[in-house]
């Protein structure tokens, strides 16, 4: 994709530290997914990443990070939970990071998340999951990773404060 | 939990004391916007091929989710202009092979809603997706951007779920 001139966007936020929590093919009934959502806010546990998605009529999929340290707190109630949400799969991956990119308007700029994309894919950086919206763009990858997603990005996209090389 | 004790529960929650409102500072609410659902191979290159492609075509997109549904496939959710969806449709068709998209489905009206300040609270998260489902209003996608929640539902049902979130999150 050409450009005249890089996009400009604001200092990556990158949270390392994470564990990315899966529910596939969760029954779409009101209230499945409030054990899970309960037991997160009762311990006072922050959602950084979240992606709910539908595939088939009759299901959702769930998909949270959370930091290892609210992870290892939650685990002795993970067999409840997925009892009470019953999904058809259910994965944990770790460690995992966030890398959150702010402020080239995704939603007003044709071919931001693209370029965004291919920056990672180029640098062989593998995205477990993204989410788009209005200015903001995360990608869920895996924590060692970050480095080589930090360069990617760095050659994309023009960051305040950095030298483009 | 079986089925009788899942209705029980429901009318168990129905008929609760309705909890707390939860203060938000505003909802933004998109125009009519198309979505576009993908499933792709677990492999990096689709969906950024599938972006590049829609990008060079001067589409412009909204709101993605992207995710792993098994080993071998993932879920790649895009809402674009509605009057983009035919030439984004022909453009996926025509490319279907080359990009290794396994199926292509749409919903052609869709809005989003978005909540914020969002501030990972799982409270938030858990009285959206219970309180549209309650009331019959399926979400078709939902993410977290830095402040923000944002929920794809049907423009048909858009006034609905308003009105359910209103009974849920106060505003200032």
């Amino acid at each position: 994709m050409e450009r005249v001139e890089p996009l400009q966007i604001f200092p990556l936020k990158i949270t390392r530290g994470l564990v990315q929590l899966s529910f596939l093919g969760i029954p779409s009934r009101p209230g499945m997914t409030r054990p899970l959502f309960d037991i997160l806010n009762r311990q006072g546990i922050a959602i950084k990443h979240l992606v709910e998605g539908c595939r088939e009529q009759a299901t959702s999929d769930l998909l949270i990070c959370i930091t290892k340290e609210a992870f290892s707190r939650l685990r002795g109630e993970l067999s409840e939970i997925r009892l009470r949400l019953q999904p058809r799969d259910f994965a944990v991956r770790e460690p995992v990071a966030v890398v959150r990119t702010l402020g080239p308007h995704f939603d007003l700029r044709p071919g931001t998340s693209g370029l965004l994309l291919t920056a990672l894919v180029q640098a062989g950086v593998r995205i477990y999951s993204n989410a788009t919206t209005i200015t903001s763009s995360s990608c869920v990858i895996p924590e060692e990773q970050v480095e080589a997603a930090e360069r990617a990005i760095g050659k994309a996209f023009l960051i305040p404060g950095a030298r483009r090389t | 939990m079986d089925e009788r004790s899942k209705t029980v529960e429901i009318i168990r929650r129905v008929g609760a004391p309705e909890p707390e409102k939860i203060s938000i500072t505003g909802i933004l609410k998109s125009q009519d916007l198309s979505l576009l659902l993908l499933t792709l191979p677990v492999t990096d290159d689709p969906p950024a091929a599938v972006l590049r492609l829609l990008g060079s075509h001067g589409v412009n997109i909204r709101f993605i989710t992207l995710y792993d549904t098994s080993p071998e496939s993932r879920l790649l959710t895009l809402c674009v202009e509605k009057e983009s969806l035919n030439a984004s449709l022909e453009l996926l068709r025509s490319q279907q092979a080359a990009l290794d998209i396994q199926s292509i489905s749409h919903h052609p009206r869709v809005r989003i809603v978005s909540l914020y300040p969002y501030k990972e609270r799982a409270q938030v998260v858990e009285r959206l997706l219970t309180s549209l489902r309650l009331s019959g209003v399926e979400p078709l996608a939902v993410n977290n951007a830095s402040s923000v929640l944002s929920c794809v539902l049907s423009s048909e049902k858009f006034q609905e779920a308003l009105s359910c979130l209103d009974h849920v999150f106060e505003l200032p």
